[in-house]
C-alpha cells in the first residue's frame, strides 16, 4: 500500500501508511477528543496518531486548541468527551506521567529556590535519582548557573530549565508546547538541535509551534489543527502535495495546445497569458521542453514550483503563520 | 508515591523565606508583646491606668498571667486568634502560591496523581503547623520563666497533661485556620482573596453577624452560633479557664459559654475535615488551564 496524501483543504482523513512509514506502535492516539467550554467548542473530534520514535508537529493558529489538547493529553483538562491513550495509560494517571516529560506554555518553578533545587524537588516526586539532576542541567548548558535562583533566570534560561525538567526522567514522550519561546536565536538552534536529537531513536517528541521553519526543520510528521479540528495531517512532502511545474511560453495558444496534447487538459492550469501551471512529474520536465521547442513553441521559462510550508498554513488555516 | 510527594513538599517548605518570616514573626510578638511589654507595663502602670479596675485590684495583678504555672491558658487566650491569622497565612503560602507561579501544572505532570499530591502537601502543612505550635509553647515557656524568675515567683509548670491538651488545643485551632486558607486558596486560585477573605471572616464577619443578632436574645441564636468556627476556637480557648486578676491582651471574645471542649473540639475537626474534603474535591476535578 502506497502513501496517500490528505488533500489539502479537505477535512483530515487517517493516513493509510505502509510498514515503512510508521515509526512504531502509537504512543499517543485520541478518538473523537473533545472539550467544550460553554458554549465555545476549543477541540472538537480530535483523532490524533503519534507514533514511537517520531517527531511530531502540532501546528495551528492561536486559539486552534493545541495548548487545550496538550493539557488534555497530561491530564490537566478533562475532556468534554473522547478518549485519549498516553504511552499506553490514560492521561494524567501515574502510568502515563512518568513516562512523559512535558513543558506547558512558559516553564514554571520556584523563584525562591535554585535551578539545581527546583529539578531535584522533581527529582523527589518522580523518584528519580539525584545524580540526574546535575547530568540534565549539564544537557541544557545551565549548569554555571544552577545555583543561582529561578528568579533571577532570563526567559531563555527558565526556557532551558523547562526543558532540563522534561527530560529529568529520561522519558519515552515529550510533550513539548512553544519550547522556543523566548530564546534568541542562537538558544532557539541549540533548542532545535536538541530536539532533532532527542527525536533520533525510539523516544517520540510531540512539539507544537507557531514556527513554521522550526517546524519544517525539526518534524517528521506533522498535524495541523483548526478551531479545534484536525485539519490535515502527514509528512511535509504529503502535505505539498503533487509539485507543480510553470511554464512561460509563446505563443500562448500555441503552447496550450501541445501542452494538453502532451500532459492532458485536466493537468494543465492557465495562469494568465503565456503562463501555465503543470500538474506533472518533474521528471517530464525536459520531454516537455522539447515537444514546446519541436513545435516551433518559443519557451521562455520553465521551473518546478514548491509550496512553502507557509503556503500550506495559510491554505489549511487561512491565516498567516508565525515567521 | 504519596510520602515522595510528602518528601518534595518538605523540601520545599522548609527552603521557603517566606514560611519562616511567619513562623518567627509570630514567635517575636509572643516574646515582645506577650511578655516583653506586658510585664512592664504592669510593672510600671501608666498614670490613672489603673482607674475603673475593680476596688483593691491593681494592674499589676494581671502578672499573674504571664507565670509559667499559667503558659496554656496565657499562650491560648493571647494567640488563639491572632496565631491563628499567621497559620492562615502559611496555609496560604502552601497552596496559593502554587497558583500565583503557575507551578500546580508542574506539580500535577511528574508522577503521583493530584490527590497523592495534595496529601503530600497536607502533610508537610502539617508538620509545619505543628512546629510554629511547639515553637510558640516554648517562646512562651522561655518568656514566662523569665518574667517569674525577674519577679521572684514560682517558675512551675502546669502538669505536663494540662501542657499537652493546650498544645493540642493550639494544633486543633491553627490547624483550622491554616485548612481555611489552604481551602480558600483552592477555591479562588489565589493567595490575595484567600488572605483577605480568611482574615475578614475570622476576625470579624462571625464576631460581628452573631453580635448584632445576639441584641434579638433568646436561645436560637446561640443555638446556631455553637457550630461557628470561630465560636468554637474561642469555647476551647475558654475551656482551660480563665487567669485570675485582671484581663488584658486577649481578643478572645465572651463566647456564649455553653459549649464545653468535646464540643468544641469535635466541631473544629468538623471544619477541618469540609475543608479538606474540599479541597480535595476540587483540586481533583478542576481542569488546570493557567
Amino acid at each position: 500500500m502506497s502513501i496517500v496524501a490528505i488533500p489539502l483543504g479537505v477535512p483530515a482523513a487517517r493516513l493509510a501508511m505502509d510498514g515503512s512509514n510508521i515509526p512504531g506502535d502509537r504512543v499517543v492516539q485520541t478518538r473523537g477528543l473533545t472539550k467544550h467550554y460553554g458554549q465555545i467548542v476549543a477541540v472538537d473530534g480530535l483523532d490524533l496518531n503519534v507514533y514511537r520514535g517520531e517527531v511530531y508537529g502540532f501546528l495551528g493558529p492561536n486559539g486552534a486548541g493545541k495548548t487545550t489538547t496538550l493539557r488534555m493529553l497530561l491530564g490537566l483538562i478533562k475532556p468534554t468527551s473522547g478518549t485519549a491513550t498516553v504511552v499506553g495509560s490514560a492521561p494524567g494517571t501515574p502510568a502515563s506521567l512518568i513516562r512523559t516529560g512535558a513543558i506547558v506554555e512558559t516553564p514554571a518553578f520556584y523563584p525562591y529556590m535554585t535551578g539545581y533545587d527546583n529539578l531535584r524537588l522533581l527529582a523527589i516526586f518522580c523518584g528519580v535519582p539525584i545524580e540526574r539532576v546535575a547530568a540534565t542541567l549539564d544537557e541544557v548548558e545551565l549548569t554555571p548557573r544552577a545555583k543561582h535562583k529561578f528568579s533571577t533566570y532570563s526567559m531563555g534560561m527558565k526556557q532551558r530549565l523547562g526543558i532540563a525538567a522534561a527530560l529529568l526522567k529520561e522519558p519515552e514522550l515529550l510533550i513539548l508546547d512553544e519550547p522556543t519561546n523566548g530564546l534568541d536565536p542562537q538558544g532557539m538552534a541549540d533548542v532545535r538541535n536538541l530536539i532533532i536529537s532527542l527525536g533520533k531513536g525510539h523516544r517520540t517528541v510531540l512539539i507544537s509551534s507557531h514556527l513554521l521553519s522550526e517546524v519544517e526543520q525539526m518534524c517528521t510528521r506533522i498535524g495541523v489543527i483548526r478551531k479545534g479540528k484536525l485539519v490535515a495531517e502527514g509528512t511535509i512532502e504529503e502535505l505539498r502535495g503533487a509539485t507543480a511545474l510553470t511554464v512561460r511560453a509563446t505563443p500562448a495558444e500555441g503552447a496550450r495546445r501541445v501542452l494538453e496534447a502532451e500532459i492532458g487538459a485536466d493537468n494543465v492550469k492557465v495562469v494568465d497569458e503565456g503562463t501555465f501551471s503543470l500538474r506533472v512529474d518533474l521528471k517530464r520536465a525536459a520531454a516537455i521542453n522539447r515537444r514546446l521547442v519541436e513545435s516551433g513553441i518559443e519557451v521562455n521559462d520553465l521551473h518546478a514550483n514548491e509550496r512553502s510550508l507557509e503556503d500550506i498554513f495559510i491554505e489549511l488555516t487561512g491565516e498567516v503563520g508565525g515567521l | 508515591m504519596t510520602f515522595a510527594a510528602f518528601r518534595g513538599e518538605m523540601y520545599k517548605i522548609v527552603r521557603r523565606p517566606a514560611v519562616w518570616v511567619s513562623i518567627g514573626t509570630l514567635l517575636l510578638l509572643a516574646a515582645l508583646i506577650g511578655y516583653a511589654l506586658l510585664w512592664f507595663v504592669f510593672t510600671h502602670p501608666p498614670a490613672g491606668s489603673e482607674q475603673g479596675l475593680p476596688p483593691g485590684a491593681r494592674l499589676s495583678d494581671a502578672k499573674v498571667a504571664l507565670y509559667p504555672a499559667n503558659l496554656v491558658r496565657e499562650t491560648l487566650s493571647m494567640w488563639g486568634d491572632l496565631g491563628g491569622v499567621f497559620a492562615l497565612i502559611l496555609g496560604v503560602l502552601v497552596q496559593g502560591s502554587e497558583f500565583g507561579w503557575g507551578t500546580v501544572k508542574t506539580l500535577y505532570t511528574q508522577r503521583s496523581g493530584r490527590l497523592a499530591m495534595l496529601a503530600g502537601k497536607m502533610g508537610s502543612l502539617a508538620v509545619m503547623v505543628l512546629v510554629m505550635v511547639l515553637a510558640l509553647f516554648a517562646v512562651d515557656a522561655a518568656g514566662s520563666l523569665v518574667v517569674a524568675t525577674i519577679d521572684g515567683k514560682s517558675t512551675t509548670f502546669p502538669a505536663i497533661g494540662v501542657i499537652a491538651r493546650g498544645i493540642g488545643a493550639c494544633y486543633l485551632i491553627f490547624g483550622f485556620w491554616a485548612l481555611l486558607g489552604v481551602c480558600l486558596s483552592t477555591l479562588f486560585r489565589q493567595s490575595a482573596m484567600a488572605i483577605g477573605l480568611g482574615l475578614a471572616y475570622g476576625l470579624v464577619v462571625e464576631r460581628l453577624i452573631f453580635g448584632l443578632l445576639a441584641i434579638l436574645g433568646g436561645t436560637t441564636i446561640p443555638s446556631i452560633q455553637q457550630w461557628f468556627p470561630i465560636t468554637n476556637t474561642t469555647y476551647l480557648v475558654q475551656s482551660f479557664g480563665s487567669n485570675g486578676g485582671v484581663r488584658v491582651g486577649t481578643t478572645a471574645t465572651a463566647a456564649v459559654p455553653f459549649a464545653d471542649a468535646t464540643h468544641a473540639t469535635a466541631v473544629l475537626i468538623l471544619y477541618v475535615a469540609v475543608f479538606a474534603l474540599v479541597t480535595a474535591w476540587l483540586s481533583r476535578t478542576r481542569d488546570v488551564t493557567a
